[in-house]
C-alpha cells in the first residue's frame, strides 16, 4: 500500500513529462522527419549488390542493410535524447512546473525518478517507432520477418537510460549546451575506441605490434584498462544486433557491455539524486 | 503550525536568515515583513525545502520541513507565479488537483468552484500564454487552495493584481481566515496586512527585528508603514 502510495506521484510526473514533451512541435517536426527518413531507406533493399564478384541474395542484402539501419537510427536516437534531456530541468525551473510539484507532498527523488522514466520512456518510443517502420518495411514489403529486430531495439534501450540520467546529471553541474557536448563526446571517445579496438585485432595490427617488440604490451596496459571501463554505448549496439544476425551467443563475456553501461546508470544515477537532493529550487 | 527555531542561512559570505526563531499558531494570520533582499523569500523556501537552512530546524505541524510529508495540506502561491505556456488554466488546476491525489470527479469539482472563486470563468480555456501577470496569478492563487489547505503560504500574492484584484484577494483571505486556515503571508503592501493580518514579524537583512500582534506593533495613530519604517531604519 506504501510502496503504491509513493509511486502514484511519480507515475503523474512520468505522463507529465511525456505529454509536455509530445505537446512540443519540435519534438513531432524531429519525429516525422527521422520517420520519413527511414521510410525512404526502402529503396536501398531493391538494389543488387556484388561483394568478391558473387552477387548477395535478397535476405542477406535486407539482413544486412537492416542492421547498419539499426546502427544509424540507434546513435540517432541517443543524440535526440540527449538534445531533449539537457533543457529538462531548466524549463521545469522557468515555468514554474518544479516548484508547483516540490510544494506538494512529492519528495525530491520521486519527482527526478518521474523525470528519467518519463524522457527514457519517450525516447524508447522514438526508437521503437524508427525500427518498427525498418522492421514492417521488410516484413511486408520483403516478406522477410524479423521480431528479433524489435527485440534489440528494446536491448537498445539501456543506452538511452545512460544518455538520460548523465546528461540530466551534467546539466545540473554545467551549462545544458555543456552537458549534451560532454554526454556526445563520451558517445564519440567509445565509438573511436571501439572502432580502434576492432582494427587492432586484425592481422596487420597484430603484426605491426608484435615487430615493435614487447616494450609497448605494458604502455597499453592503462589505455586498455580505460578502454575496457569507459561507456560501453556501442558495445550495448553490437550486442544487440548480433540479434539480428541471429549469431550464436559468446558467453557470458559477451554481456559486458550490458553490466558495463548498467552500472554506469546506477553510479550516474546515484549522484543524480544526491546533487538534486541539495539543489535550491527557484 | 510553523515553527522556526534559530534558522541561519548563508550563501558564501552573505548570511540571508540569521538566527531567526519564531511560531505561528493554528488558525493565525501571519505576516512577515522586510525589505527587498531582507531574506523573507528564503524562509519561505526553507519552510517548503526549496532551500536548505545553514544550520537550526523548521518545522510544519511538528514535521521537519525536509520531509515531504511536512507539505501534506499545504497551498504554496510563489512571488512571480508562472504557468506553462501551452497549458490552459484549467489543465494547469486540474494537474495540481492530480498531484495532491483527489479523485477525478472531486479535481472537477474543486477546479470549477475555484475558477469561479478567482473570477476566470470563460479564460479557463485559454492557453497560459494568452494571460496577463494579474491572470496567472490569479489561477496561481486559486491552485494553492485546491485540496482545502490548512496552511497557506502565500510570497508577494498581489503582484500583478490590479487594484480590484488586490480587493478581492483580501476578501477572499478574510473569508479563510473565517473558516479557521492558517496564513501565511509575506507582502510589502502594509496597508493590506494591517487589515488582514492578526500577527507580524519584521526582519532585515536576514535579522528578526520584531514579532508580535499586529495591534500590539501599531500604536498611537501610527500606521503598520511609520512602524516598519521606523524599524527598518533602526
Amino acid at each position: 500500500m506504501e510502496t503504491w502510495k509513493a509511486l502514484t506521484p511519480i507515475r503523474r510526473i512520468i505522463k507529465y513529462t511525456l505529454v509536455d514533451e509530445m505537446r512540443h512541435k519540435s519534438f513531432v517536426s524531429i519525429l516525422v522527419i527521422c520517420a520519413i527518413c527511414v521510410f525512404l531507406i526502402r529503396g536501398c533493399y531493391q538494389g543488387s549488390y556484388m561483394v568478391n564478384g558473387q552477387a548477395l541474395d535478397a535476405a542477406t542484402i535486407v539482413r544486412t542493410l537492416s542492421k547498419v539501419t539499426f546502427h544509424i537510427i540507434a546513435t540517432g536516437v541517443m543524440v535526440i535524447t540527449a538534445l531533449l534531456s539537457m533543457r529538462i530541468f531548466r524549463n521545469e525551473r522557468n515555468e514554474g512546473m518544479q516548484s508547483c510539484i516540490l510544494s506538494k507532498p512529492i519528495a525530491r527523488w520521486q519527482y527526478v525518478i518521474g523525470k528519467i522514466i518519463g524522457l527514457w520512456v519517450l525516447s524508447i518510443l522514438f526508437m521503437f517507432i524508427l525500427h518498427s517502420i525498418v522492421f514492417l518495411t521488410t516484413s511486408i514489403n520483403l516478406k522477410v520477418f524479423m521480431p528479433e529486430y524489435l527485440v534489440a531495439s528494446l536491448l537498445c534501450s539501456l543506452n538511452l537510460l545512460f544518455v538520460v540520467i548523465a546528461v540530466l546529471l551534467l546539466s545540473l553541474l554545467m551549462p545544458d549546451i555543456i552537458a549534451f557536448l560532454s554526454v556526445l563526446g563520451i558517445g564519440i571517445v567509445g565509438f573511436m575506441g571501439d572502432g580502434i579496438a576492432a582494427a587492432s585485432h586484425s592481422q596487420m595490427a597484430q603484426s605491426i605490434v608484435q615487430q615493435s617488440g614487447t616494450g609497448t604490451q605494458s604502455d597499453l596496459t592503462w589505455w586498455k584498462i580505460v578502454y575496457y571501463l569507459w561507456p560501453k554505448l556501442l558495445g550495448v549496439q553490437q550486442l544487440a544486433s548480433t540479434l539480428i544476425e541471429r549469431e550464436p551467443f559468446h558467453g557470458l563475456g559477451s554481456l559486458y557491455p550490458l553490466i558495463n553501461i548498467l552500472f554506469y546508470c546506477l553510479i550516474l544515477g546515484v549522484l543524480l539524486f544526491k546533487r538534486f537532493e541539495n539543489e535550491d529550487v527557484i | 503550525m510553523i515553527e522556526l527555531k534559530n534558522v541561519t542561512k548563508r550563501y558564501d559570505s552573505l548570511i540571508a536568515v540569521d538566527d531567526v526563531s519564531f511560531s505561528v499558531k493554528v488558525g493565525e494570520c501571519f505576516a512577515l515583513l522586510g525589505p527587498n533582499g531582507a531574506g523573507k523569500t528564503t524562509i519561505v523556501k526553507m519552510l517548503l525545502d526549496f532551500t536548505r537552512p545553514t544550520s537550526g530546524d523548521l518545522l510544519l505541524n511538528g514535521i521537519p520541513s525536509t520531509l515531504a510529508e511536512s507539505r501534506t495540506s499545504i497551498g504554496y502561491l510563489a512571488e512571480n507565479h508562472h504557468i506553462p505556456v501551452n497549458l490552459s488554466g484549467w489543465q494547469y488546476l486540474m494537474r495540481c488537483a492530480e498531484l495532491l491525489d483527489l479523485s477525478p470527479s472531486s479535481a472537477i469539482d474543486q477546479c470549477r468552484r475555484i475558477v469561479e472563486m478567482i473570477g476566470m470563468q470563460g479564460r479557463e480555456h485559454a492557453k497560459a500564454g494568452t494571460y496577463s501577470k494579474g491572470m496567472v496569478q490569479r489561477f496561481g492563487f486559486g491552485a494553492s487552495l485546491l485540496g482545502d489547505p490548512k496552511l497557506l503560504i502565500l510570497d508577494e500574492p498581489t503582484g500583478g493584481l490590479d487594484p480590484i484584484g488586490i480587493r478581492e484577494l483580501r476578501q477572499l483571505l478574510d473569508s479563510l481566515k473565517g473558516q479557521g486556515m492558517t496564513i501565511f503571508l509575506n507582502s510589502h503592501l502594509l496597508s493590506e496586512v494591517e487589515k488582514i493580518c492578526d500577527t507580524a514579524a519584521i526582519i532585515n537583512r536576514g535579522k528578526l527585528l520584531v514579532k508580535d500582534a499586529i495591534s500590539d506593533i501599531v500604536k498611537g495613530g501610527d500606521t503598520l508603514e511609520d512602524v516598519f519604517v521606523r524599524v527598518v531604519k533602526g
